[in-house]
């Protein structure tokens, strides 16, 4: 942040001139149609009641927001973060040394590797989590391998348990993870690694005061892009968690849909938004705290 | 001067864009059918392509409250809607059907005479039947050798971590209040406060809840036993007959999913067609020859193969009434809190 506003004046002024605003606006129309439209119609919403047959009906109500901090729906926010936290964690145990080790390769190796990370995009997410399923079940791949070969005599129970929609945020947010610290990995000199060595680092050393440093724009970004997907989630909860125990993603879903609670499902919406609002400040003035 | 495009470019550029959107307005020429999904065979709809060149957008849903929702939210223009019995009274209630003109629809006098003029639509003025079926139990009867006559036996301790069940909080909570031996439309906090405690056993022995598709982890051997739709307990018991079907002793009921044209329609007459189509006979046997419900068409029954009429979960034996869910006002939120409220609490 600060490199750039110390650098912008080199490159032509301060004031942003008529074609930076003409290159920022189709941005702009896009954030305004799809993010500022649809937000403060769910802040509307989130106000009003609902009549016997669902639809929105404008009387103004404070009743959805004391709706939403019933124990209830604050336990259900609470799981969901505690799944996006675990999540996030694992993502970054398992894309960590996969980004490092893809980054240090040379050019035509790296670029097939980060070809691999990303193939898995080039079929739908809802048949990636059926393949799961056909993996997970109890007549299914990893339950008839386990038993061909002796590990186990009985099927594991695997699919529709907790550990199963882990299973599944992980395996959908990997990718997430493994690029953004890819692109902080690559950057690094080698050089900054070697100095560290020389000036008496062990290996851990090096890594926890020189390297984790020096991808942590890397690191940050990939849980930004994982652990706020990952509290909003449904679908896998319902297909691979057998829709037993709800997330806030399920919970809000259904207001729409089976409820027929807009409003109150509005609500939930705002609230969320606003949790991940101030998260995002917090994290913000935090990090400015620590680089000034 | 900011130079302007000649008016000649301009008028050719909305003839072609007229040419463009003009299929899209042509009356009569389409129908945006909206249903349930796994519900249409596509033989069906590209029959009725063939023979009329009327073409079919079929868009679908997963629940009757998921339909409803769209459909009030605007948006699409439907012609055809398909909700469930209890929806469709409330969309009668409420003035969103437009009244069907039977002189187009001749072909109503294969409906059998019970499926007619029921609670939802006394005097029939506004939908046709389309299928009809019961909820029941599914028993894998290789798994479980047990006798399984009824909710409690389907949920007991023994099954615990075997069960699926349908993702509707309606329906778990009907089961309770048969139970309890309460009617099924008596929604209200004495009844709902007894049935908790009963539900709140019965969830923790859930393995599965799927409305989709719940014969998927009886078939993969996920689970054992199943509190799911006829239809598919027909389909799992045609696959192999070791599927069995109970009809739970405690109480049943059935829902009718019905075909209606809601207001605002644009091709009324084509919907009128298209219902008459599908009110034919060998046409609606080929519904239940891939989707196999209880047809509620009589001509289409005789059609069938004496297997499909020995199927338990389509054409359960012996004459049992079966209720049906009534519409719900205010008291439907009230279900969806207490299961809600349930799910999480394990």
């Amino acid at each position: 942040m600060h490199a750039l506003a110390d650098t912008a004046p080199a490159h032509g002024g301060r004031r942003a001139g008529v074609v930076a605003w003409l290159l920022l606006a189709p941005l702009a129309l896009w954030l305004l149609l799809f993010v500022v439209v649809p937000m403060a119609g769910l802040v509307v919403y989130s106000f009003c009641q609902r009549d016997d047959l669902g639809r929105v009906v404008y009387d103004f109500s404070w009743e959805n927001y004391a709706r939403v901090f019933d124990p209830i729906y604050l336990k259900i926010l609470g799981r969901s973060i505690g799944y996006a936290a675990l999540t996030t964690v694992i993502c970054i145990v398992i894309g960590y040394p996969v980004a490092w080790y893809i980054a240090r390769q040379r050019s035509p190796l790296r670029e097939r590797l980060l070809l691999l990370v990303m193939i898995p995009f080039w079929t739908s997410f809802l048949i990636r989590t059926y393949a799961w399923i056909a993996i997970l079940k109890s007549e299914g791949l990893l339950n008839g391998l386990l038993q061909f070969s002796g590990v186990v005599t009985a099927p594991l129970s695997l699919l529709y348990t907790p550990t199963a929609v882990v299973i599944g945020l992980v395996y959908a947010y990997l990718p997430f993870m493994i690029l953004p610290i890819y692109g902080s990995a690559e950057k690094l000199d080698n050089a900054l690694v070697e100095a560290a060595h020389d000036l008496g680092a062990g290996p851990i050393r090096a890594f926890s005061h020189v390297i984790i440093p020096l991808t942590w724009p890397g690191i940050a970004a990939g849980i930004m892009l994982v652990f706020v997907p990952a509290i909003g989630m449904f679908a896998i909860t319902d297909l691979m968690g057998g829709a037993q125990v709800p997330l806030i993603g399920n919970v809000i879903q259904n207001q729409f849909f089976r409820a027929r609670n807009a409003p109150f499902g509005a609500a939930l919406g705002v609230v969320f938004t606003l949790l991940f609002i101030l998260t995002y400040a917090l994290a913000h003035r935090r990090r400015r705290a620590t680089t000034a | 001067m900011i130079p302007l495009p000649g008016s000649r470019v301009i008028i050719l550029l909305l003839a072609v864009l007229g040419l463009a959107l003009a299929p899209l307005r042509a009356a009569n020429k389409e129908i945006n059918l909206f249903a349930w999904s796994e519900y249409f065979p596509q033989s069906v709809l590209e029959g009725f392509t063939k023979e009329t060149g009327i073409r079919i957008n079929y868009e679908t849903f997963a629940s009757g409250e998921e339909m409803l929702a769209k459909m009030l939210a605007g948006g699409t223009a439907y012609d055809l809607v398909q909700p469930p019995d209890y929806i469709a009274e409330a969309l009668i209630k409420n003035r969103l059907l437009v009244p069907l003109d039977y002189t187009k629809l001749p072909g109503v006098k294969n409906i059998l005479p019970e499926y007619l003029n029921m609670a939802h639509d006394p005097e029939q003025r506004y939908t046709l039947p389309y299928m009809v079926s019961t909820v029941g139990i599914v028993v894998n009867t290789e798994r479980v050798k047990e006798p399984i006559t009824g909710l409690v036996d389907l949920f007991s301790p023994r099954y615990a971590g075997r069960i699926v069940v349908v993702d509707d909080a309606r329906e778990l909570v009907t089961a309770a209040l048969y139970v309890l031996g309460y009617p099924l439309n008596e929604i209200n906090t004495k009844n709902l406060a007894e049935a908790r405690p009963l539900l709140a056993q019965w969830m923790k022995r859930i393995k599965l809840y799927d409305s989709d598709s719940p014969k998927t982890a009886l078939l993969n051997g996920d689970v054992d036993l199943g509190y799911v739709w006829g239809g598919e307990a027909a389909r799992l018991w045609a696959e192999n007959p070791k599927f069995a079907y109970v009809i739970p002793k405690e109480g049943a009921h059935q829902f009718v999913d019905v075909m209606a044209i809601p207001q605002g329609a644009k091709n009324v007459e084509a919907a009128h067609r298209f219902l008459e189509y599908l009110l034919r006979p060998e046409v609606s046997k080929a519904i239940s020859d891939e989707f196999p419900y209880t047809n509620p068409n009589g001509a289409a029954r005789q059609l069938l193969t004496p297997e499909q009429r020995a199927n338990p979960a389509s054409y359960p034996p012996g004459d049992r009434k079966f209720g049906t869910f009534r519409h719900l006002g205010e008291t439907g939120a009230m279900i969806d809190e207490l299961i809600t409220d349930l799910k999480n609490a394990r």
